[in-house]
């Protein structure tokens, strides 16, 4: 009995025993192919330029045999796979770029047939026109709005003009007057031949709104087309965006596409003021940016109302937080000016972002009356902390008021038609900043900043005038929120400016916060 | 000692025959036939059951429209033949609902005039099978449902149980959708009567069946905007008819979420 046991044992060992080695006994060091010559990024021009790249290729396998391929696909893609398109399989690269122009990635696989061992080489390709890199200007002779563009090949500093864009590339000028310029990158549409992510510029004015390609110019909506159904109201238009969601003011009713589920770049219907779909008139005022919810003013109802991620029907009403200074809704007050001033990140458990804005208020009742609110709003509550405005104080007859954004706590505003003053929103101390010569009259002030691209980097308070039917904008560098210097960007032209946007491959949607 | 030898030797041959390569299960079976989805949904398991029912009306047709033809998809399972293969299908009678009468509101399944379409053509395992409805006026007042089925016969045997039958609901008056779903309720137009679909029809000018439905879900942004427009169009109404708000027809308020 013993013996059968230790057989079946055995046996049960033979079958068990026998595995098939797949052991590695290649104890050469692992291969590493080096490239060099090949940069991390490049900025071409569509259609104009070359991409040639003349790499350095070794291995410290040092009889290899390479073969080549260089591919390309694109990034910030939504709604499809990016897909590597083939380039050449040489060893040097010479491709005249007719992609359109956006971010792409370059590839560079390099594979040593002796040993069937590939290696990826990456570089980021921006592609731009003419039309990426510049400064913007929405201006109108007082019925039509236009764009001038001014070229800044080599930093800043622009070299050249090219006026009246908007009607030389589109036929015609849009009907209005000028009143923001806004851009998306994740706005749909198919003016590639598939629908997609389309970097746009959007120019609103009084009587319309145009989304335009920002690598030809073309619009791509108007306010005939750019909602499911044509409103019969035409304006004063104003276009936004929010946290996954742009937004559009059209004659006081919000609309918006919802960018957090599919859309097809139309704008839906007017939102419903409430259940009962009670009147309400928006103001032009707002507080938005790619991170919050928007915050917007009924001056039907005097009451904030708010929208996240153009979810819903109906607006929602703000409500009060604690121990806020004056309610949310009914206020009875006519808001003079409203801005974003920052935002900040709500950690677990509330994952989510609060602004902090400003506010100008005139008492209804007693309109000798104003005051400056700073708002802290989270999700659909407010707080307000005022502080009344002196009739012998500045601000008291400012007009074109401004906030910067992430910056100095501070108030830019106009006074007298050519003052710019500024006032510490921390201590209310105003300061007069800059005065236009005389006969020059401001028609906006803003502040604008960026910060990704070294020649081009920048953070200015802009100043723009009119006199004879010209504009002047000037642009300053600031310290510690304070005017310091002279001008170091002076753009001039034809018409009104209303507003001046700076544009590069680089920019996206939360580069800048659009407000007044 | 030699019992020994014989349990090794069967235990050597039983490990050099334990292992064999499985073989492929090839279908030899008879021809059989069952219901699918579209052929472009074939091979979605998810949409095994889709078209099981389908609704219809006469509502939106001119009033010279008799009948009109729903089709399904059927598929015969076993491969395909050189010649054209008939098969059968009949009516199955469901308890406590008005059944369609063959005739009155359908073209019977026997009558030469489809029973040339029930046919599985040489080569194919699939055709688009089609139920002629007929517009008998009691359809103006009536909603029957047709049930049908495979029937075994000497080119076919039954498929899969649950798939040898279909259903048709039909009528001259409004009816839900199919498309109408329970999260069409849920998410977007609330509880399906047919005084909410005349009620949207005549706010939208839209018709609101399955072809209106699935647009709407293909669209992206499209449905919030018909919502935006339907609860408009519900809060005017209901303020044109102070104390007598929208109702439907079992007198509950109507209401989208």
């Amino acid at each position: 009995m013993k013996r059968i046991y230790i057989s079946l044992i055995a046996l049960v060992a033979l079958l068990s025993s026998c595995a098939k080695d797949h052991s590695n006994y290649d104890y050469r060091p692992k291969e590493n192919i080096t490239v060099k010559g090949m940069e991390t990024s490049y900025t071409v021009i569509s259609e104009k330029d070359n991409l040639v790249i003349n790499p350095e290729v070794s291995s410290t396998d040092a009889s290899a045999q390479f073969e080549y391929l260089w591919g390309i696909y694109e990034t910030n893609v939504q709604g499809a796979v990016p897909v590597l398109d083939t380039l050449a399989k040489t060893k040097n690269l010479n491709y005249a770029v007719k992609k359109p122009a956006k971010g792409w990635v370059l590839v560079y696989r390099v594979t040593n047939k002796n040993t069937k061992y590939s290696q990826y080489f990456t570089s980021s390709i921006n592609i731009v026109t003419e039309f990426t890199r510049g400064w913007y200007v929405a201006k109108d002779d007082g019925a039509q709005a236009d764009l001038d563009l001014f070229l800044t090949p080599t930093n800043i500093i622009p070299e050249s003009k090219k006026e009246n864009i908007y009607s030389a590339v589109n036929g015609a000028k849009l009907a209005g007057q000028a009143q923001l310029l806004s851009y998306y990158t994740g706005y749909k549409s198919d003016v590639t031949g598939v629908l997609g992510n389309t970097k746009t510029l959007v120019l609103s004015t009084s009587k319309d709104v145009s989304t335009i390609y920002i690598n030809t110019l073309k619009k791509i909506r108007t306010l005939d087309n750019a909602f499911f159904e044509t409103p019969a109201t035409r304006g004063p238009c104003y276009a936004f965006l929010g946290s996954s969601a742009y937004y559009l003011i059209n004659g006081g009713q919000v609309h918006a596409i919802s960018n957090s589920s599919l859309n097809v770049g139309i704008f839906g219907g007017r939102f419903l003021r409430d259940a009962n779909n009670s009147p309400y008139s928006l103001s032009k005022y707002f507080m938005a940016n790619w991170l919050t919810n928007a915050y917007m003013y009924d001056e039907t109802s005097s009451s904030f109302v708010a929208l996240s991620q153009g979810y819903g029907t109906s607006l929602t009403s703000v409500t009060d937080d604690a121990g806020t200074a004056m309610p949310a809704a009914n206020t009875n007050k006519k808001l003079i000016y409203m801005g974003i001033k920052n935002t900040t990140y709500l950690p677990a458990p509330a994952y989510r972002y609060a602004l902090m804005g400003c506010a100008i208020f005139q008492d209804k009742n007693n309109p000798a009356v104003k005051t400056i609110s700073e708002i802290y709003a989270d999700e659909f509550r407010m707080k307000f902390t005022n502080t009344p405005i002196n009739a012998t104080e500045q601000a008291y007859n400012g007009t074109n008021f401004t906030v910067p954004y992430a910056q100095e706590n501070i108030l830019y505003f106009s006074v007298n038609g050519n003052q710019i003053w500024s006032r510490n929103l921390s201590n209310n101390f105003e300061k007069l900043e800059y005065t236009l010569p005389a006969g020059e009259e401001v028609t906006f002030i803003r502040h604008k900043a960026y910060s990704s691209e070294a020649p081009y980097t920048y953070n200015f308070i802009m100043i723009a005038s009119q006199t004879g039917g010209n504009y002047k904008i000037r642009m300053f560098n600031k310290a510690s929120g304070s005017i310091t210097g002279g001008p170091m960007v002076t753009l001039e032209g034809t018409g009104i400016a209303k507003d001046v946007l700076y544009i590069t491959p680089s920019v996206g949607e939360g580069t800048y916060t659009t407000q007044w | 000692m030699k019992n020994l030898k014989y349990v090794f030797v069967l235990a050597i041959v039983a490990a050099f025959t334990a292992c064999k390569q499985d073989q492929y299960y090839l279908y030899n079976d008879i021809g059989r036939l069952q219901f699918g989805p579209n052929p472009d949904l074939i091979y979605r398991t998810t949409y095994n059951l889709a078209d099981t029912l389908k609704t219809y009306t006469f509502y939106y047709k001119d009033a010279t429209v008799t009948q009109d033809t729903v089709f399904f998809d059927i598929y015969a399972i076993g491969g395909t033949k050189n010649t054209d293969r008939s098969f059968t299908l009949a009516q199955e009678q469901l308890p406590n609902v008005l059944n369609a009468e063959p005739g009155k509101h359908y073209v019977a399944f026997n009558d030469p005039k489809v029973t040339k379409f029930y046919v599985i053509k040489a080569g194919s395992v699939h055709t688009r099978v089609p139920v002629v409805l007929l517009r008998d006026p009691s359809l103006k007042t009536n909603t029957p449902k047709l049930k049908f089925k495979v029937i075994s016969d000497a080119n076919f045997q039954l498929g899969e149980p649950n798939l040898i039958w279909r259903k048709v609901e039909f009528t001259d008056r409004l009816s839900q959708p199919s498309q109408w779903t329970a999260s069409f309720s849920q998410y977007y137009f609330g509880k399906y009567s047919v005084t909410k679909h005349a009620f949207l029809i005549d706010a939208t000018g839209q018709k609101w069946d399955d072809d209106f439905i699935n647009n709407l879900y293909a669209t992206g942004g499209l449905i919030s905007y018909y919502q935006m427009m339907v609860k408009t169009a519900l809060i005017d109404y209901n303020n044109a008819h102070p104390g007598n708000p929208l109702k439907d027809e079992a007198g509950e308020l109507i209401v989208f979420p």
